[in-house]
């Protein structure tokens, strides 16, 4: 039992060490780095608590998602890009500061208000077991007596994939129909350069009656430039020109 | 007894780090010598004999170069990255079973080194953290081209990693379980159909699930046809351009210890593991993962590389869709009982 208490209070340390490093770090990646530091640390703490599914969810979830976030911040920012980072804002500690006590309070209110340990539910250790495990537990909890939550969160995480897809392409509609009506076009380049007055719209007729014309009906089209109408982008992808 | 269990855990779990560090010293000769072969070409025949002595000639070699850190690195991450990479890879080893209990001095000596019941999500979140030496190694040298392939690998990874996650789902649905040991279990039992009697290995009932698992594994373990982060074409060697010496071995070690480990997962969770036609054992599982291995080499003596939106493409587009498509069938002969498996 002591054991247990003494690894809970190392991975508490290191975790509250971490969430100090994203607040103190000059660097947004090494910010990332104590993020994911503390994360880590939360779900050893899970795993001590015996909820090896939920630690194991932690990490994926959460340890896993920071990395986007690494991603996105050194794509996008270089710390020499960023005066606030270096200057003294006096406004924004304070503003911080504030609400950082406003969150704490509210937490110990909640805490000292319910208690840490709330009023025990259905489910007990033999009952627990009886069904095969806590990940048995938690997945008939979830999709019987929690199914419409689940399925909402499902939805709204949905909608949520699509407005980024949406958002992400930004292009018209008239343009997509240009590029469907792109893929479905054959185009030729210029067999005598631009200067041409009648442009062939018609491949030659094969001297074979049987054998069906190239390109099976699609209309023909003389590109104007060297990039129009000649690229067939893989997998149907759009690129900007 | 507590502690009787943890020491045996943890002795079981040094014997298992060290043969997977022979393994992957040796698994170095193994791809140079099959390749070799695949291009008719000798391969390291020079060092002893068959040139066995080869990788420790290199090891000795890697460790004695200069340690060289850029000047404008991240010192402290840049020295930590490869470390973080090499860490993690032998870890997801410590859930496979190696084979029944053994009992040794009257102590029970289970073949593995720990039994957690969420076996399948472990190797996942484990893969998932595994990305961070990638990309903070990248970052940190300083680079832009080490930079670039720590981005590619990054969104390669993840994109795999998620069909890799989805293709297992047909497996669990099966099985019912997320530890590896009752799907092993389930392996086990045979499978009647018809005038066939069949072991009821998960690559008959889920062929779709192994074939992109495996294209998912190959990816994930950033090894060719799917080797973009380290195109040397476009990006002098990707994410590891800076490193020399040890540190850049440890990347090295990573991912041959990647591969092995991958193998091994794939051998159980598709084909039986250390379930065979007569007498179970552990060689049945290095034989299989032997098999998964020499793929691996065969694969980048055959493919050429991957256009980098041809990667993102195969697994957006045709490998995720197939995965939920594999979801959905499984789910529903498992209601409709079909089969009775």
């Amino acid at each position: 039992m002591a054991l247990s208490v003494l690894v809970f209070w190392l991975l508490a340390l290191v975790s509250i060490l971490g969430a100090l490093g994203v607040v103190v770090a000059r660097n947004p990646i090494h910010s990332a780095i104590g993020l994911v530091l503390s994360f880590l640390n939360v779900a050893a703490i899970y795993l001590v608590a015996r909820a090896e599914f939920l630690a194991v969810v932690q990490v994926i979830v959460y340890a896993g998602a920071v990395i986007v976030l690494v991603v996105f911040v050194t794509m996008l920012v270089h710390p020499d890009d960023l005066p606030e980072f270096h200057g003294r804002r006096p406004l924004r500690v304070a503003t911080g500061l504030i609400l950082g006590i406003a969150l704490l309070a509210e937490v110990t209110a909640a805490i000292l208000a319910r208690g840490l340990r709330g009023a025990p539910g259905p489910w007990t250790e033999e009952t627990v077991a009886a069904v095969g495990g806590n990940t048995s537990a938690l997945g008939q909890v979830l999709y019987s007596e929690f199914m419409l939550p689940i399925q909402l969160t499902a939805v709204l995480l949905l909608a949520a994939t699509i407005g980024a897809i949406v958002l992400a392409r930004p292009e018209a509609v008239s343009e997509r129909l240009a590029v469907a009506r792109r893929l479905l076009t054959i185009s030729l380049a210029h067999p005598r350069g631009l200067d041409q007055p009648e442009p062939p719209l018609a491949l030659p007729a094969g001297r074979d009656e049987r054998v069906k014309p190239a390109g099976g009906g699609r209309p023909i089209v003389l590109a104007r430039s060297a990039d129009e109408f000649t690229e067939r982008p893989a997998w149907g992808e759009w690129r900007p020109r | 007894m507590d502690w009787q269990r943890l020491l045996v855990s943890y002795l079981v779990g040094f014997v298992l780090l060290n043969v997977l560090l022979g393994l992957m010293a040796y698994m170095t000769w193994f791809e140079r010598r099959v390749l070799a072969r695949l291009q008719h070409r000798v391969g390291p025949n020079r060092t002893g004999p068959f040139g066995l002595l080869q990788p420790i000639a290199d090891g000795i070699k890697l460790l004695a170069k200069e340690d060289i850190v850029p000047a404008n690195a991240d010192r402290l991450v840049f020295l930590v990255a490869p470390l973080l990479s090499f860490a993690l890879a032998p870890l997801g080893a410590a859930v496979i079973p190696f084979g029944e209990t053994l009992h040794l001095f009257g102590v029970d000596v289970p073949l593995l080194v720990a039994d957690i019941n969420v076996a399948v999500l472990y190797v996942l979140a484990l893969g998932s953290v595994g990305v961070y030496g990638i990309i903070l190694g990248g970052y940190a040298s300083g680079n832009r081209y080490s930079l670039l392939g720590a981005l590619r690998s990054t969104a390669q990874v993840i994109s795999y990693e998620l069909v890799l996650g989805l293709s297992l789902v047909g497996v669990l649905i099966l099985s019912g379980s997320l530890s590896l040991q009752d799907i092993l279990r389930e392996q086990q039992r045979t499978l009647v159909i018809g005038p066939l009697t069949l072991p009821n290995w998960y690559i008959l009932s889920q062929p779709l699930a192994f074939a992109l698992f495996l294209i998912a594994a190959v990816a994930e373990t950033n090894r060719a046809p799917f080797d973009l982060p380290e195109a040397e074409t476009e990006l002098v060697a990707g994410y590891f351009t800076e490193y020399s010496g040890f540190r850049f071995s440890f990347y090295f070690l990573a991912e041959y210890i990647n591969m092995i480990v991958v193998s091994l997962l794939a051998a159980t969770l598709f084909l039986g593991g250390i379930d065979g036609p007569i007498a179970d054992g552990v060689w049945w599982l290095a034989l299989k993962a032997l098999f998964f291995l020499f793929f691996y080499v065969w694969l980048r003596a055959t493919l050429p590389r991957f256009r980098y939106d041809q990667l993102m493409g195969l697994a957006w587009k045709v490998l995720l869709p197939l995965a939920l498509l594999n979801i959905a069938l499984t789910g529903l002969v498992r209601l409709w009982g079909i089969g009775a498996l």
